[in-house]
C-alpha cells in the first residue's frame, strides 16, 4: 500500500512537471511560429546558413506547418495531462472509482486520439516536403499509440459501468 | 419509491430493538437503519433470509408494494 502511495505521489509529480514543460514548449513554439512572420529574415538566414541551396520560401512554409502541428500537439498534451492529474489526485486523496474519472478517461482518450491524428500531417510533411531537410519530423504511424488510445476509451467505458455498479451496491443492504 | 419497508412495525410487534436485530443477524446497525428508513436501493436475499429467520416472519411482512400514482391524476 505504501509502495502504491509512492507510485501515485511520483506519478503526480511527473504529471505536474510534464504540464509545466509542455506549457513552456507551447509558449516557445507559438513564439517561434509568430516569429516566422514578425522577423522572417532571421529564419531565412538560419535556413540559408544550414543549407545554401535550400528553397527558402518552401522551407519556411514547411517550418510554419511544423510549428502549427507542434502548437496543436502541446494543446492536445495539456488536454491529456490535465484530466490525468485529476485521476491521480482522486487516487491519492479519495475515491478513484467515480463517474467523474470515467469522463476524465474519455477526455484522455480524445486527447490521445488527437495526438495520433496529428502524426498524419507529420508523416505527410516528412514524405512530401523535401525542403525541410533535417528539420523534417520522423513521421510514421504508431500502432502502439492507436492501441493505447483504444484501450483508454475501453477503460473509460469500464470505469463508467463499474462506478454505476458500485453506486448501486452502495445502497444495497 | 413504491416499495415500503415495515421493519419497524415487525420489530415493534416482536418487542425487539434494531440493535438486538443487528446483533442477531450480524448486519451493521447503520445498514439496518438504512433499510428501516427506506433509503436502501436493494436488499440481498441473504439479508432478507436472516431477518426473516430472526423475526420469524415472511418477506411480505417486511415489504409491501404501493404503485405510484400516474402523473396528471
Amino acid at each position: 500500500m505504501r509502495q502504491q502511495d509512492q507510485l501515485v505521489r511520483g506519478a503526480a509529480a511527473i504529471v505536474r512537471i510534464g504540464r509545466a514543460v509542455n506549457g513552456l514548449l507551447f509558449v516557445a513554439i507559438a513564439a517561434g511560429l509568430a516569429g516566422t512572420w514578425v522577423s522572417p529574415g532571421f529564419h531565412r538566414d538560419m535556413l540559408v546558413r544550414a543549407d545554401p541551396a535550400v528553397d527558402v520560401a518552401a522551407a519556411l512554409t514547411g517550418i510554419r506547418f511544423l510549428m502549427l502541428i507542434g502548437v496543436a500537439m502541446t494543446i492536445a498534451t495539456d488536454r491529456l495531462l490535465a484530466p490525468l492529474a485529476g485521476v491521480i489526485a482522486s487516487a491519492r486523496y479519495g475515491d478513484p472509482f467515480v463517474p467523474t474519472n470515467a469522463d476524465r478517461l474519455r477526455r484522455i482518450g480524445s486527447a490521445l486520439l488527437a495526438l495520433q491524428l496529428l502524426d498524419l500531417p507529420c508523416t505527410l510533411l516528412a514524405r512530401y516536403w523535401p525542403s525541410l531537410g533535417s528539420a523534417a519530423p520522423a513521421g510514421g504511424i504508431s500502432v502502439g499509440g492507436w492501441l493505447a488510445t483504444l484501450m483508454v476509451f475501453m477503460l473509460a467505458r469500464v470505469f463508467a459501468t463499474g462506478s454505476l455498479m458500485r453506486d448501486d451496491l452502495s445502497g444495497t443492504v | 419509491m413504491p416499495i415500503t419497508v415495515h421493519l419497524d412495525d415487525v420489530l415493534a410487534r416482536r418487542r425487539m430493538s434494531l440493535t438486538d436485530l443487528s446483533q442477531a443477524v450480524d448486519i451493521t446497525l447503520a445498514n439496518l437503519s438504512i433499510l428501516k428508513t427506506g433509503k436502501a436501493k436493494a436488499i440481498r436475499f441473504s439479508t432478507l433470509e436472516a431477518i426473516c429467520a430472526v423475526l420469524d416472519c415472511q418477506p411480505g411482512d417486511l415489504l409491501s408494494f404501493q404503485p405510484d400514482e400516474p402523473p396528471g391524476r
